[in-house]
């Protein structure tokens, strides 16, 4: 088995369980908290899984970018 | 066998290929909107949305995204399989990708068959008008991956079937992933 990506697969499974640990929590910290913490998980399923980190920099890019606004915009609203 | 060295550095040709990841882009965009527009709603009626969210089984969106995510690690095996040994490797980790794709489902069906049994259906709130047109809409796009993975496993002793066309329906099925690493947080446990 490759061991990147059986590295990330446990590093992604690992931040699920911690974020659901912040169920029970409620607050603007935790929302932050939440909404970063979904930010890693993208990315690593982006560079490691579909590869993204062999693509062109024109495609990490993008996505990178489209992350920082997503999180940008819900950070502004809240 | 049909096998040859795409250079993924070239701006044309991202794993999977341009096509596909104008798609994902597309799709990210619009999931992206409405994902937006929800947190926008769900500011002017706060407790409305944090009553809803509570609702939520929480444990059943988290096994569900250890569903995707393990069937997303299996799927990226199988991608390295194949650029080692070629069309004939995806069918090590292949039937495990679509296995846990399936689990995934199958706990979203109970799942809703819980919220409906609650009367929590369609209707009841805006964030419960949100929960299922996002969930349902991305269940829509897991029902059509499946498809196409198993189209591929079947079609691997197909000439036509390339290398180029597992990637893409790999690169496909990992669009799943990275909706519902949006989706579970912000409706789960953000309000």
């Amino acid at each position: 088995m490759d061991r990147t990506i059986t590295i990330t697969w446990i590093l992604l499974v690992v931040l699920t369980i911690i974020t659901s640990l912040f169920s029970g929590m409620n607050g603007i910290n935790v929302s932050i908290f939440v909404i970063v913490l979904a930010g890693f998980k993208f990315l690593g399923v982006a560079f490691q899984f579909m590869e993204l980190k062999k693509a062109h920099l024109f495609w990490k890019i993008i996505i990178f970018a489209y992350l920082i606004l997503f999180v940008s915009i819900i950070l502004i609203i809240l | 066998m049909n096998q040859k060295v795409i250079n993924h550095k070239n701006v044309y040709y991202p794993p999977g290929g341009i096509l596909i990841w104008i798609i994902i882009l597309l799709e990210l965009v619009t999931f992206g909107i409405a994902l937006i527009a929800m947190i926008y709603e769900g500011k002017a009626e706060p407790d409305q949305f944090h009553d809803s969210r509570l609702s939520l089984n929480v444990t059943c969106g988290m096994i569900n995204t250890v569903f995707l995510l393990t069937s997303g690690f299996f799927m990226a095996l199988s991608v390295k399989e194949v650029n080692m040994k070629g069309k004939h490797g995806l069918k090590k980790y292949l039937p495990v990708t679509i296995l846990f794709g399936s689990f995934f489902l199958l706990l979203k069906s109970w799942e809703y068959y819980e919220k409906i049994e609650a009367g929590l259906s369609m209707g009841h709130n805006t964030f419960f008008n949100y929960y299922w047109m996002l969930t349902l809409f991305h269940v829509i796009h897991v029902i059509v991956g499946l498809v196409i993975l198993i189209s591929v496993y079947l079609g691997l002793k197909k000439e036509s079937t390339t290398i180029e066309d597992i990637e893409a329906s790999a690169a496909f099925w990992h669009m799943c992933d990275l909706i519902w690493l949006l989706l579970f947080p912000l409706l789960y446990l953000f309000f």
